[in-house]
């Protein structure tokens, strides 16, 4: 794997869940970082330095989640619950590679690999899926088809 | 390591500003408190701080919505899961836990995050609104002065 960077293709259009989003990759290149120094040092030592990062990797997306949960709330997004138990999984799943660590088992780069995995994942799929519906609802703006379709009658009406 | 107020924090609204100083310096007595291994020091501080949050935190919901941001619901929720985070780590320090260093780590990530991230967000709107509202006394005043000297 590479360090997780950042492109318009992972943009919802919702700058401040877009911010959020480019945060949690932060953290996650922080770890990619600090485990490949682990790697040409060959010594391990780094663990104490993961093991924080992944303590505020687990506190920022616990933020994160909640705001995003209330965005959709706010909305009435139909698959609110569906994607509570998402979110739900991947904080387990952090929380479990932190007790790992915390437990001495060597963390490598396939951690930071996981979590780049999910979280580009997540944001493809049921990010996109709750995005349009928020931003119409909270934000007010048009979605995509309908703008277009505007656009198009406008076209035709008054060329 | 304490966190030392800088201009990257800066939101660019002058009353909140200084407010997130001031929990800067409320931190910073966190780990104060930790330097000196008084338990004693670190309720009191926790205390102040908490009392201190809540109350930055009620004026600055009451600034989003008066300012029609359109996620004020989402932003409490964040500070609600924060007060509740705290209080529980006060919680843990009155019954005599040792929890002032990862403590201090936990207020200072999430107050950078915080102000970088979800702050900022709001500034726009918040301004825009302030910057109305101080128009619309101005003209207000205006129109008296012309009617009493006009």
């Amino acid at each position: 794997m590479t360090r997780f960077v950042w492109s318009e293709e992972f943009e919802l259009g919702i700058d401040i869940i877009d911010h959020q989003h480019q945060r949690i990759v932060e953290y996650i290149n922080q770890i990619y970082d600090i485990s490949a120094a682990d790697l040409d040092a060959a010594t391990g030592e780094n663990t104490a330095e993961i093991k924080q990062v992944l303590a505020s990797l687990v506190d920022y997306t616990v933020s994160h989640f909640a705001f995003e949960e209330a965005l959709m709330e706010e909305a009435d997004y139909p698959e609110l619950s569906e994607h509570q138990l998402v979110h739900r999984q991947f904080t387990g799943l952090i929380e479990n590679l932190k007790a790992r660590c915390e437990q001495g088992e060597e963390v490598s780069q396939k951690l930071a690999a996981v979590l780049q995995q999910w979280l580009i994942q997540h944001i493809m799929t049921e990010d996109k899926g709750y995005a349009e519906l928020v931003k119409q609802q909270l934000l007010g703006i048009e979605p995509e088809q309908h703008r277009h379709w505007v656009a198009e009658a406008v076209s035709r009406y008054f060329q | 390591m304490s966190l030392q107020w800088s201009s990257d924090l800066e939101i660019g609204i002058p009353v909140i500003d200084s407010q997130h100083q001031r929990i800067v310096d409320y931190i910073n007595g966190v780990e104060r408190a930790h330097q000196h291994h008084s338990q004693a020091e670190l309720l009191e501080v926790l205390d102040e701080l908490i009392d201190y949050t809540l109350s930055h935190f009620a004026f600055e919901e009451s600034l989003i919505e008066e300012a029609g941001y359109p996620f004020c619901k989402a932003h409490k929720k964040v500070h609600a899961l924060f007060t509740r985070r705290i209080q529980a780590y006060q919680q843990s320090a009155k019954a005599g836990e040792d929890v002032t260093e990862e403590l201090a780590h936990t207020l200072k990530t999430w107050l950078v995050n915080h102000i970088k991230h979800d702050d900022r967000d709001y500034t726009g709107v918040v301004k825009a609104n302030m910057n109305e509202a101080t128009k619309r006394v101005k003209t207000k005043s205006g129109s008296w002065m012309a009617r009493l000297f006009g």
